[in-house]
């Protein structure tokens, strides 16, 4: 056993779903009819008879998902059957990886900075799915969908290197950046599952695993639990158990499915129906020269060669899109204006949404025109940030936009002045409001002229203009 | 008449096919009364398949002259699917299950206008040396109270009733070629992958291997070079070119030199099997072939130690997916999925399949996998390195196919199963090493017949016919 150190010692086990088109093992679609058992075979079925054919892929896309860990590639791919009795198994068996994953060794960085050890990475089929017609708890009978079934999985085992439910929530989120950015899950509609171990110093560190955590917000909330749960066990006297647990998100509580007297014995042998893959140099290096630049390495870049600040860096690669846009953008206005800009408002304007970036069809001509007016003074930023709010909404061209609607910014004095004098007319109380002391009055006499000119003028210049005339 | 003749003769439309089909399907209803060598006659498809033929033949279709099994009565072991038809591999916890698709063997035959005419009787999932581990249980078709020997008995005995058949059989440790032995007809174990495994009922994955038996060495070769070649369905599938076995028949044998197992001929061995076998050796080097004593230690050492624990381990493995959740036998749904499945389990497989899948569970579980089924890993390839070896030297290997004559079913009864796992201790070694190797029929002893084994190296099945077509008569 590991010499422990820190007061909590969590490791993860996470199985992703890859986002190929066809199954690990046949050609039946991953997505299509969500009618059940319609996307089946005989093979994703377990028929007596049937046998599987590796989805090449698949193999592709766990290949890049270990190089982008950092992880020792296993020479040769070679399945095993995993073997257990469960409805939702249609062979008993899943095929699975054993003796030797196809990576082992690798790392992944924290948003601190602090390296998590990757134990292995490994491929293996998703079973079926069991459905509940009257919930968990109240069904009398369940049913099984094979849709599902046959879907590839890649399973990341962590060393027991976190210390937290927050590390382990930003080791989740770091993950799946970086599955977004290999393009090898589906972000928005794929499934990534998570088991938890998780053991404290107060007890002697007795492992409690904790099953089938959802998405990286669960998994916070369900070691939040469990950690306080087992602290208060320990103040009560009371034994924390070597067990598997499971987390109900709904109840916001774990409990306990089994004792763990010994681990559990899968009966693994080859599975040789399949043939031992070889993954040649060639193959490693081909892949290699596919993969994308990471989200981490877009944060260094950004710092270094743009100059712009780590936190703006951190949440602008955290998006593959929007960082992909800053790149381009960076190139054509300054990038401190646009990381200010990007990271922010477009941001803010998209989060607002609830849109993706891709979703709304704003390019990068969108942003460089929107910047390089701002850039210029030819708008002012008022206007710059309702032209993203309408932007995000329907995208058009920025510069015929501008020019229609008259918003280029007011930079003639005399025409200012013109609409500040009107304001004062209008709101003579304002006027005398301010001149008595009441500073806040003088707000309401700009937001009047910030009105009348559209925002065209920017509030600094028309205060001053405004405090000349009254005085 | 040969059965080349008789295809030829369905061609020049000299044999009305269906006709000829209603009273081959009469003849093994027949024959199964007696016999009991099919578990299912699959008549409807059968006289489906001749009426097509037939038309086609009216309609002057130029693909008929190919085919190369026109009109031939093909059996099928039971372990083979069937789209349509029972396919059982001799269960009853498989009773009533028709399954959704052809095993690529079957497209193949149905392809070169072979008639499926039915599955043939076998020890359950082919765990048996005799196919008493079943309920429906062939007989000899030299004496009746003998065993047909398995578990591709009921191929084996309607291969040596039937005329103008030849059977698909199928063999993981010997099913193939100790039956043949035992009923007196050819049987070819081609090399593992040879043939496509896609559509069998497995028993050992890494085992399987699906050969023709037929009660003469052209049967077999023809349906052999029906049956082989690549298949994307099944990953260990081999990428070999299409063979011509028959031309292999015609070859002289004058100068080809086998190796005669020295330790195959020791204790254990029935003095008549021996006996015959020698005659076979005789009868070869009167033909002109040169023949040496070799000396195989591990094989016949090792041979059934290292067989059973990978057999079984796969085999536990594959059998688990019949628990009565979606296909045949279940029971009344009750209690926790666990206890459901174990009320099919217990109830519905017989107590050989049960001993295996108890050994192969145990010999892969945590602390015992080490000593069992990673040992028996490694004695495989030490295995197939001390063959390769021979056949630097050697065109062929020799022993005898069965240690025995076909035994009474009396006898059988007494014997422990350690003892009925012996009956094949000639033939699991080359299975292991995915060798091919030829059951020849060489003589009777006490009016039963005796087989004896050739074994070649891997892909060298031309060679095997080679040797084998001095015993054909």
């Amino acid at each position: 056993m590991k010499n422990f150190t820190s007061d909590i010692v969590i490791g993860l086990e996470i199985h992703c779903e890859l986002n190929t088109k066809t199954k690990l093992f046949c050609g039946c679609p991953t997505k299509g009819s969500e009618e059940p058992n319609t996307r089946t075979c005989v093979t994703c079925l377990g028929m007596p008879g049937s046998k599987p054919v590796l989805n090449k892929k698949a193999v592709e896309f766990a290949l890049k998902l270990c190089l982008a860990l950092g992880c020792e590639i296993s020479p040769e791919l070679i399945f095993s059957r995993k073997s257990y009795f469960y409805p939702d198994m249609a062979k008993n068996y899943q095929i699975s990886q054993y003796e030797i994953p196809l990576g082992k060794k690798g790392k992944l960085k924290l948003k601190e900075g602090k390296e998590v050890g990757i134990t292995r990475v490994h491929m293996e089929e998703d079973p079926a799915a069991l459905v509940h017609p009257a919930g968990m708890k109240d069904s009398a009978y369940v049913l099984v969908d094979y849709n599902r079934s046959g879907n590839p999985l890649a399973e990341i085992v962590t060393e027991p290197d976190l210390e937290s439910p927050e590390e382990a929530r930003d080791f989740m989120k770091q993950l799946i950046t970086v599955l977004d950015y290999l393009e090898i899950f589906d972000v928005n509609s794929g499934i990534i599952k998570a088991d938890a171990n998780i053991s404290i110093k107060e007890s002697g560190y007795t492992r409690v695993e904790i099953k089938n955590i959802t998405g990286f917000k669960e998994i916070e909330r369900a070691l939040m639990y469990e950690l306080s749960r087992q602290k208060g066990e320990v103040q009560r006297h009371k034994t924390i158990h070597h067990e598997t647990r499971s987390w109900d998100s709904e109840g916001g509580v774990t409990f306990s499915l089994r004792k763990k007297e010994t681990e559990e014995d899968y009966g693994y042998i080859i599975d040789s129906d399949l043939t031992a893959v070889e993954i040649t140099d060639e193959w490693v290096n081909a892949t290699k020269k596919t993969m994308p630049e990471l989200a981490q390495d877009k944060v260094n870049k950004f710092v270094h060669d743009y100059k712009i600040k780590k936190e703006d860096a951190e949440i602008i690669a955290a998006d593959k899109y929007l960082a992909k846009m800053f790149e381009n953008v960076a190139k054509h206005v300054n990038p401190e204006l646009a990381a200010k800009w990007m990271r922010r408002e477009l941001a803010r304007v998209l989060n607002y949404n609830k849109k993706e970036l891709n979703e709304t069809g704003v390019n990068e001509k969108h942003i460089i025109d929107l910047l390089k007016l701002i850039e210029n003074k030819k708008i002012t930023d008022n206007v710059g940030q309702q032209i993203i709010e309408k932007l995000v909404e329907n995208p058009f061209d920025v510069n015929e936009y501008v020019r229609k609607e008259k918003l280029e910014a007011v930079s003639d004095v005399s025409e200012l002045e013109k609409f500040c004098k009107e304001a004062i007319a209008e709101n003579p109380q304002a006027v005398e409001d301010y001149k008595k002391g009441e500073a806040k009055a003088l707000n309401f006499i700009v937001g009047s002229v910030m009105k009348k000119t559209k925002g065209k003028g920017t509030p600094k210049e028309v205060n001053e203009i405004i405090i000349r005339l009254i005085k | 008449m040969k059965i080349n003749e008789f295809v030829q003769q369905v061609k020049n439309n000299q044999v009305d096919i269906v006709e000829h089909t209603h009273k081959v399907i009469e003849e093994c209803r027949k024959l199964n009364q007696e016999y009991h060598y099919f578990n299912t006659i699959s008549e409807e498809l059968a006289l489906k398949q001749a009426n097509e033929i037939k038309k086609s033949i009216k309609n002057n279709d130029k693909h008929i002259k190919n085919k190369k099994l026109l009109g031939v009565a093909i059996s099928v072991k039971d372990a083979i699917c069937v789209k349509g038809v029972e396919s059982t591999a001799g269960s009853i916890i498989l009773k009533g299950y028709k399954p959704l698709f052809n095993a690529t063997v079957i497209e193949k035959v149905i392809q070169e206008g072979g008639i499926i005419i039915g599955k043939t009787s076998q020890d359950e999932f082919g765990f048996g040396s005799f196919s008493i581990n079943t309920d429906n249980i062939p007989k000899n078709p030299f004496d009746k109270e003998r065993s047909c020997g398995g578990s591709s008995g009921g191929a084996a005995g309607l291969s040596q009733k039937l005329s103008n058949h030849i059977a698909l059989g199928e063999s993981t440790g010997g099913s193939i070629e100790e039956p043949s032995s035992f009923c007196g007809v050819f049987g070819l174990c081609p090399t593992y992958g040879l043939v496509s495994r896609y559509g069998l009922l497995d028993f050992g994955n890494s085992l399987d291997k699906i050969g023709p038996i037929g009660k003469s060495i052209h049967d077999a070769a023809l349906l052999m070079g029906a049956i082989a070649g690549h298949d994307e369905n099944d990953s260990t599938s081999l990428n070999s070119g299409r063979v011509d076995y028959g031309s292999f028949l015609k070859e002289p044998v004058k100068g080809m030199k086998v190796g005669v197992i020295k330790e195959s001929f020791g204790k254990g061995i029935q003095n008549e099997v021996n006996k015959a076998v020698q005659k076979g050796i005789e009868k070869l080097e009167d033909n002109g072939v040169k023949t040496e004593e070799v000396s195989l230690e591990l094989p016949i050492k090792y041979g059934i130690a290292t067989y059973y624990m990978i057999a079984t381990s796969e085999a536990s493995t594959n059998l688990a997916k019949y628990c009565g959740m979606r296909y045949g036998a279940s029971e009344k749904l009750e209690g926790s999925f666990n206890e459901y499945f174990t009320k099919v389990r217990s109830k519905h497989f017989t107590e050989e399949a049960k001993r295996r899948i108890m050994l192969g569970t145990f010999a892969r579980m945590a602390g015992y996998r080490d000593a069992f089924y990673l040992k028996a890993a490694k004695v495989r390839t030490i295995m197939i390195n001390e063959y390769k070896k021979a056949f630097k030297k050697f065109d062929a290997l020799i022993s005898p196919t069965a240690p025995m004559l076909p035994p009474r079913f009396s006898e059988i009864e007494k014997l422990t199963p350690l003892q009925s796992y012996l009956a094949d201790v000639m033939t699991v070694s080359p299975n292991v090493a995915g060798l091919p190797h030829l059951n020849v029929p060489v003589g009777f002893e006490n009016n039963l017949p005796v087989g004896m084994l050739l074994t070649g190296d891997h892909l060298q099945e031309g060679k095997l016919l080679q040797l084998g077509s001095v015993f054909e008569k």
